[in-house]
């Protein structure tokens, strides 16, 4: 079922939790809303879910809108951070809960909770109570409550956030394949931005209550529309350093105290044609950063400090008075405080407009 | 690890000696029900006669029955426990998850009618019962409850509804507000309608506080003194309860039966008693603030 929201708000009194707000999620597909905790993600996701009313705006569910439609009459299934499982229920009771609300037949009802908790390898702890599972296996309860109605539209809101980091992994997997298998339309909503990263066809982002922007992972990671963006996607996320934007020379320049960097010239007409100011934000990812001879450096930085990531060691380094983190192969050969030469991926650089925080290399 | 054994072997001296004189106040109270007299904790000699109360009415047949007075307690004892239980459950669910005009002042309210000394109202509260007793069909002549007006079983219990209501709802609302939103959103989008969400979902979770809530309210239904001996026409009456048909022991007229009322006293006691053995683990929720782990 494809998700239509138009113009979408909602108020809590004075505060505009969802401003303004239009996305289409196309059947079959798994958006993830991506924002830090306040920027209106879990509203926008209950109002999809019928328990929030809107206080403008519509959202259609296919062709028919459904804004007066009460929760149940949704067709939807949904999963919580807290699992919101029904402690006094037994397992089978909780998968069955919205079955039996439905009337369905015993017979029919026992088989497709059976069928739903084996698809969720839960099929031998249907007679346990919620305080007698583990919460990986809580988790799965609510996934095959969620599942056992057979929803047109499947809900999550930060289902995997209570897990611990090897589970949640296992569960991220678990749950994109299920999705994909079902071809159920689902919209996630997670502050992990890991998470939206692997498991959404297309990634929201929201701040604010503001949709900052929409688009496929790596077009976010890629290319960035706003500041906002660069910096909260990607991790460790991207340095950013305040330059002077300068056309001479039939070239065009990034200057500041330390460096001074020529970028492609058709980079820089891009920029100029999206009236790139003076003074801009230039953002580079750490991995778009190497460390080189001399000959081909861009300028010379201290080492500051050495984290090792495991496979890549992320090394900070001091220049002037700034500071830029770069990634470098382990082990990370250099010393503290020992000079080394950067060089940074000229193509991938990005600049933003500090008024505005939009992107200078956004297409029009 | 003298420390750590000492601390404990304090705690129960603490205990213990205050325990001890409860429990050989209770013993006293044993011997001397069964006792002609006695010395001290010693018996000078057994006898069933304080006990005749059971059977005979030692006041003469214008008295009421031991029977028909405990059997008034209860009633009167049951009927406030549900009412209490009832508006409590309801009101604490609206305080606990709705939004509404009045709400933080209506918590306050409550919370400051909790605090307030009972004795100053008892006059103004004995005009509204005769007030109501004049209104016909709920007023007088109800079977069993005699009605909710002056001098009659319901309308003590309506008072003691009334001063017991701030509590039970502060606590009820306690027990809802442990209930995560989520839960009841889950069960809207399974498909449950609002009441089925709050007669499936949240009652089940909340039975620990009901539990608490009936018992404590029952058991100070039952040991309650000043309010029925203020709003019924005095201990002799169709209306009368237990603790005031213990006061028909002692007067000023006749010499005071002490082991009379030992007996009586132990026979409003006992199912007290038994019941606090029984629910102690519920009533103890009350202040442990609700479910733990889960369930």
């Amino acid at each position: 079922m494809k998700i239509t929201l138009e113009a979408l708000n909602k108020h809590f009194g004075k505060v505009k939790a969802v401003d303004d707000l239009d996305l289409v999620v196309e059947n079959g597909e798994l958006v993830a809303l991506l924002g830090p905790s306040g920027c209106g993600k879990t509203t926008t996701l209950l109002m999809i879910a019928g328990i929030y009313k809107p206080s403008s705006g519509r959202i259609r569910f296919d062709e028919q809108v459904v804004n007066r439609l009460l929760p149940k009459e949704r067709n939807i299934g949904m999963v919580f951070q807290s699992y919101a499982l029904y402690p006094h229920m037994s397992t089978f009771d909780n998968i069955t809960y919205p079955l039996k609300l439905k009337k369905v037949r015993r017979g029919e009802m026992k088989e497709r909770a059976q069928k739903a908790a084996d698809m969720m390898g839960i099929g031998e702890l249907l007679d346990r109570k919620p305080a007698q599972l583990s919460g990986g296996q809580q988790q799965r309860v609510a996934l095959a409550r969620a599942l056992v109605k057979e929803p047109a539209i499947l809900l999550f809101d930060e289902p995997l956030s209570n897990l611990d980091a090897k589970l949640r992994l296992r569960m991220r997997g678990e749950i994109k394949r299920l999705q994909e298998d079902l071809g159920v339309t689902a919209v996630y909503v997670t502050h992990d931005q890991v998470e939206a990263m692997t498991m959404a066809s297309r990634i929201a982002v929201m701040n604010y209550g503001v949709l900052q922007t929409y688009g496929a992972p790596n077009q976010l990671y890629d290319h960035p529309d706003t500041l906002f963006v660069a910096g909260f996607i990607g991790a460790p996320p991207m340095n950013f350093l305040e330059t002077r934007f300068e056309e001479r020379d039939n070239g065009f320049y990034l200057r500041s105290q330390a460096l001074e960097i020529r970028i492609p010239d058709e980079r820089g007409v891009l920029a100029k044609q999206n009236d790139a100011p003076q003074q801009v934000i230039m953002g580079i990812r750490p991995e778009d950063i190497t460390i080189v001879a001399e000959p081909e450096g861009d300028f010379r930085a201290e080492v500051y400090l050495i984290e090792p990531l495991g496979r890549e060691d992320l090394v900070t380094f001091r220049f002037g008075d700034e500071e830029i983190r770069a990634l470098a192969p382990a082990p990370f050969g250099g010393r503290i405080g020992e000079r080394m030469f950067l060089k940074l991926a000229k193509e991938k650089l990005h600049l933003f407009n500090p008024e505005t925080e939009v992107s200078s290399f956004k297409e029009r | 690890m003298l420390r750590s054994k000492l601390k404990p072997t304090l705690a129960y001296l603490v205990l213990i000696v205050p325990s001890t004189l409860i429990i050989l106040g209770f013993l006293w109270l044993l011997i001397t029900s069964f006792s002609t007299r006695i010395e001290g904790l010693r018996s000078l000699g057994w006898t069933l006669h304080n006990w005749r109360f059971l059977w005979e009415s030692p006041f003469g047949p214008q008295y009421p029955s031991i029977w028909l007075v405990t059997l008034n307690t209860l009633v009167m004892s049951l009927i406030m426990t549900l009412i209490v239980v009832v508006v409590s459950s309801l009101t604490g669910y609206a305080l606990s998850r709705m939004k509404f005009p009045g709400r933080k002042g209506f918590l306050s309210l409550t919370l400051i009618l909790h605090a307030f000394p009972s004795v100053t109202l008892l006059i103004p509260i004995y005009f509204v019962l005769l007030w109501i007793a004049k209104i016909p069909l709920i007023g007088r002549d109800v079977p069993l409850l005699g009605g909710f007006g002056y001098n009659t079983l319901g309308g003590v219990a309506l008072v003691m509804v009334a001063f017991q209501l701030p509590f039970g709802i502060w606590i009820m609302k306690g027990f809802f507000d442990n209930i995560s939103w989520d839960m009841e959103r889950s069960a809207l989008i399974d498909g449950a309608s609002r009441f089925k969400v709050w007669w499936q979902i949240i009652m089940p979770n909340i039975k620990p506080g009901i539990a608490a809530l009936s018992i404590f309210s029952f058991l100070t239904a039952w040991n309650a003194y000043l309010i029925p001996l203020t709003f019924t026409a005095g201990r002799a009456g169709k209306s009368a309860v237990l603790s005031l048909y213990l006061q028909n022991f002692i007067s000023e007229s006749v010499m005071t039966e002490w082991n009379a009322v030992a007996a009586v006293g132990l026979f409003q006691l006992v199912p007290v008693v038994l019941f606090f053995l029984f629910t102690q683990e519920a009533l103890l929720n009350i202040y442990g603030g609700g479910k733990k782990g889960g369930v």
